[in-house]
């Protein structure tokens, strides 16, 4: 009797939470008329506003001419590339001051000079020199579209925003096993869930192609440069104070990124951003939000790491009760409802793939299907390992940097490996 | 405050009155808001009304009890009672979520008056099906662009008809699944295209074929509609969302039975495998073309209630199929068109088992589609320009899903207030001709329904074993379903003192409390169902061989006598 009503609790309270994930996740494809509103707006021509792209490059050397070249192609006509090297680096500074030299009028190159760095200290050094009335931020491997700044400058001028989150979209799906579904959650969160946080008025920002008016940012005192997750955090705060933020994504128009090149990396990236989510949770400034659901959605979005990473062991030991152990059969038949929304997910992830093909003009075959349904429980793993891990190190007190490496798989010419 | 980008210039829901521009093909639709309609809804709820009315009023008194309504009544009793699926062992003859549908309508009655728990009194829970059925088809007939008049039309054809008065009386498992059948086509067709109501629609299905397996061939046909209704882009998540919902939910009945390790056949058990091999191996009834096979014999019982709704519906579904080319009306309804294709394509198998509440599933498309070639025939009527026949659609901007009814006027100059006034004529001779046709026979049939009294041989019976019995808990009596909640009501021994006839032979639990046969029972209720099925069955028949009736009430065919065993030592 105990262990039935155990198992249906668990079971209930699982079947919830998957489902509420579930229908957050397809936000986007809601309606038809939900979809058309998550694209950018097409600009009238008018240049409103001038931008300050900030830069931040750490052993960049490789990739980050190749992303000013990008930049400075741009079709709108005012901003200025704030590139901002440690003073430790020298090869990346010297890749761009070359740069610099080719373009004094809009690349600068600061220097940050602290001594144990990372990127929220780069962006707030940077942050005083700014010139424009909107501050940028781009990763140093990032592919821009050229038509971006001017689609970013009409949601401005036409909305009257705070905050403009452009798209971010891992590419390189068919490298690796995982990172087939890394290239998927991307896909899933800003193609979707992000504009039912922007809905909602509550928004964990993304760390590259997010704008803000560079008042609001410089009220806000910048970056938070003990945080792991720096740009969740920023979202948090400016949302948490009623900033209006707006989500837009267009498929030709996202910044272009790549997966981390091994799986260790992506356990240390997925542990940084989960250690990143608990401090944001622990800063409480989400409490500030006005509305009783804003609150909850936050405190369920900045746990969702760790409920993923109990439910990935749950719900087969959930399953497994009800098969062998000997409970009644409508409380086994209960055990099955969080894999049913498991399923359904999974359902929606396929479909999920063949779109994101569709929408980049990449070739989808079988066995990427095949690799997204069995490599899932894999990927839970990975998720519930860097979920514990987070929880471990911030225990201990451990905030560093774990950087992620990247080797350019994205780009279409060949590179050398870079880390950064 | 936060929000996303305003919404991008909406195509899709543009006022119908926006001038369509050639070269952009602007998809006009005409939103219908039901719930914010006040027109609709007096309209729908007026009808209704009257739907009820005439329904509900002798409801009790006709059709004839049948044996299906009590077995299903018998076993939702069983459930409120927490016996389990079934009062006898539940051997997967049927999906179990029908009955356990009706347990919960009847529920909060049989815990205030538990006597009433009967098949005559709760019929009555059939009318709140009935008007959930009803108000649906309005809902969905507008949902596919009908004018209001032929929403109208289709309710009162589904909802008046004869034939649809007598069967959805009844407490049978396809009413409730004709229910839930049409909540997921109005869901499939809903109009703000929604993710989630598509996906609901897909369990709406899972729910009626789980509530009668034999609604699973009309999945094909919700899936049409479902395709038409969903948006270019979001449609495959819709749709495929709909699919994983729909089979996840139907998979849980092979779960249920698995858990209970019943799956699969094994010795001393009974099991799903089992059950399906013997739905689908289960007699043959022969052709409905062959004058003197028993599926003719159900075919010409429903024309004999009523030929309107069963031919006309037919017909009407092929004028939509043929037409589908050119009418925008086929086209809004190719989804309930192709449903009645199927289902006449199901009857007509040269071979098979056809009960008599198969048309019960049909009845909505039917109504539906003649409602539907009623509209289309008005179009072409009143509206249609006489001077371009050859190429009607594409003489007009593309207006896929407009009202059919009410397309806009293309050709103002081609008409003269003589030719308005003519075709105005033409309609309503057409719609007199109908009426006179329509109105006769279905007056007959329905004073039948709402004057005949057809079960006071049951009620008579039922009290005669009431007040003449002398001690209910230790008489044993053969009696069928119908019947069987009376006796149980009366203070009888339910499963083994009131005994579902067929389970004396049929049942090993059952004959296994009778080792001497017919000499340890009292009593036979002998109906028309239990003479029929007598031969069969041999404890059966000796038991009616070998007693004497004490009562007998009505006469000739459908007499019911109640025999007391002789010879016997009990």
């Amino acid at each position: 009797m105990l262990i039935s009503v155990f198992v249906v609790a668990i079971s209930v309270a699982l079947f919830w939470m998957a489902a509420f994930t579930l229908w957050w996740q397809m936000h986007a494809w809601r309606t038809p008329e939900i979809l058309a509103a998550t694209r950018f707006d097409r600009p009238d021509g008018g240049v409103g506003l001038s931008f300050s792209l900030l830069l931040p490059a750490r052993h960049e050397q490789a990739v980050l001419e190749h992303t000013i070249e990008r930049l400075l192609q741009s079709s709108h006509s005012n901003f200025e590339i704030i590139v901002i090297v440690g003073h430790d680096d020298p090869e990346t500074a010297a890749v761009a001051e070359r740069s610099a030299a080719r373009d004094p009028l809009r690349v600068r190159v600061i220097t940050d000079t602290h001594e144990v760095k990372n990127k929220p200290k780069a962006l707030n050094t940077a942050l005083p020199h700014c010139r424009g009335d909107i501050v940028g931020v781009f990763d140093a491997e990032d592919q821009v579209h050229p038509e971006l700044l001017a689609h970013v400058d009409h949601a401005f001028t036409s909305t009257g925003a705070d905050v403009v989150q452009g798209g971010v979209q891992l590419i390189n799906f068919h490298s690796s096993w995982y990172s087939l579904r890394n290239c998927l959650e991307y896909f899933f969160w800003f193609r979707s869930r992000l504009h039912l946080h922007a809905q909602k008025g509550f928004i964990p920002l993304g760390g590259n192609t997010v704008f803000v008016r560079t008042a609001v940012l410089r009220e806000a005192d910048g970056w938070d440069p003990n945080c792991l997750a720096e740009d969740c955090d920023l979202g948090v705060r400016l949302s948490s104070v009623g900033k209006k933020v707006v989500v837009a994504y267009d498929s030709d128009m996202v910044t272009r990124e790549e997966t981390p090149g091994t799986l260790m990396s992506l356990l240390k990236q997925r542990t940084r951003w989960n250690q990143g989510f608990l401090q944001v949770y622990r800063k409480k400034d989400w409490k500030q939000l006005p509305g009783f659901g804003q609150r909850w959605l936050a405190r369920y979005t900045l746990m969702t790491p760790f409920l993923q990473a109990f439910s990935g062991v749950i719900i087969p030991l959930n399953v497994a009760i009800a098969l062998f152990l000997d409970v009644p059969v409508g409380v086994a038949i209960v055990t099955f409802l969080p894999l049913i929304t498991a399923m359904v997910t999974f359902v929606f992830e396929i479909v999920g793939l063949h779109d994101f093909g569709k929408q980049y003009g990449l070739r989808v075959r079988f066995v990427h299907y095949l690799k997204l349904i069995v490599g899932g429980p894999f990927y839970q793993v990975l998720l519930a390992g860097a979920a514990i891990r987070a929880v471990w190190r911030e225990q201990r007190g451990r905030n560093e940097w774990e950087l992620t490496s990247h080797v350019g798989a994205h780009l279409t010419e060949t590179r050398e490996e870079v880390h950064r | 405050m936060t929000t996303t980008l305003p919404p991008a210039p909406d195509t899709a829901t543009a006022p119908a009155a926006t001038k369509p521009r050639p070269t952009v093909p602007v998809h006009v639709r005409p939103v219908i808001r039901f719930r914010s309609s006040r027109p609709d809804l007096l309209l729908c709820f007026g009808l209704l009304a009257v739907i009820l009315l005439v329904q509900g009023w002798n409801i009790t008194h006709f059709p004839t009890l049948s044996d299906d309504e009590g077995t299903y009544l018998a076993q939702a009793w069983a459930v409120q009672q927490g016996d389990g699926l079934a009062h006898y062992t539940y051997w997967y003859d049927h999906p179990p979520l029908g009955w356990v549908q009706i347990a919960a309508l009847t529920w909060l009655p049989s815990l205030i008056a538990p006597e009433t728990m009967t098949v005559a009194t709760m019929r009555f829970a059939m009318l709140l099906v009935s008007a959930a059925c009803a108000v649906l088809l309005y809902v969905l007939a507008r949902r596919l662009f009908l004018p209001r008049w032929a929403a109208a039309l289709a309710m009162l054809l589904f909802g008046l008809s004869p034939l649809s008065v007598v069967l959805q009386r009844e407490i049978f498992l396809d009413n409730i699944a004709v229910m839930w059948m049409l909540l997921a086509f109005c869901l499939a067709a809903s109009p703000s295209r929604h993710l989630w109501h598509h996906f609901a629609a897909g369990l709406a299905a899972a729910t009626s074929v789980l509530t009668k397996e034999t609604m699973l061939v009309v999945l094909p046909a919700l899936l049409v509609t479902m395709w038409r209704h969903s948006h270019r882009d979001t449609r495959k998540y819709a749709v495929t969302g709909a699919v994983t919902a729909c089979a996840l939910i139907g998979l849980a009945y092979p779960l249920f039975a698995l858990l209970n390790n019943e799956l699969f056949p094994g010795p001393g058990h009974v099991s799903l495998i089992d059950g399906i091999t013997y739905q689908m191996g289960r007699e043959g009834s022969g052709s409905i073309f062959d004058s003197g096979s028993g599926s003719h014999g159900v075919f010409t019982s429903w024309l004999y209630y009523d030929r309107v709704l069963p031919l006309g519906g037919l017909a009407g579904a092929a004028l939509l199929l043929v037409t589908l080319r050119w009418s925008v009306t086929a086209r809004a309804l190719a989804g309930p068109a192709l449903a009645v294709a199927i289902l006449a394509v199901v009857a007509m198998r040269p071979s098979g088992y056809l009960p008599a509440m198969y048309v019960i599933q049909a009845l909505p498309f039917l109504a539906l589609v003649l409602a539907g070639g009623a509209a289309s025939v008005a179009h072409a009527v009143l509206r249609r320009p006489v001077d371009r026949p050859a190429a009607p659609i594409q003489a007009r901007p593309r207006l896929r899903g407009g009202v059919p009814g009410g397309a806009p006027d293309q050709g103002p100059q081609s008409r003269s207030r003589l030719g308005i006034g003519v075709r105005h004529v033409v309609a309503g001779l057409l719609a007199l001709a109908a009426a006179a046709y329509v109105v006769p026979s279905w007056y007959d049939g329905n004073r039948d329904a709402l004057t005949v009294d057809a079960n006071a041989p049951y009620r008579a019976a039922a009290s005669w074993m009431q007040n003449e019995v002398a001690d209910p808990a230790s008489t044993r009596v053969l009696v069928d379903d119908a019947l069987w909640l009376d006796l149980v009501h009366d203070g009888f021994e339910p499963g083994t003192g009131a005994i579902w006839f067929y389970k004396a032979d049929l049942d090993p639990a059952v004959t296994k409390t009778m080792p001497r046969g017919w000499r340890d029972l009292d009593y036979v209720v002998s109906s028309p169902t239990v003479r029929r099925d007598a031969v069969d069955l041999p404890n059966v028949k000796a038991a009616l061989e070998h007693s004497k009736p004490v009562a007998v009430f009505g006469d000739g065919e459908d007499r019911i006598e109640i025999r007391r065993i002789t010879g016997g030592e009990r």
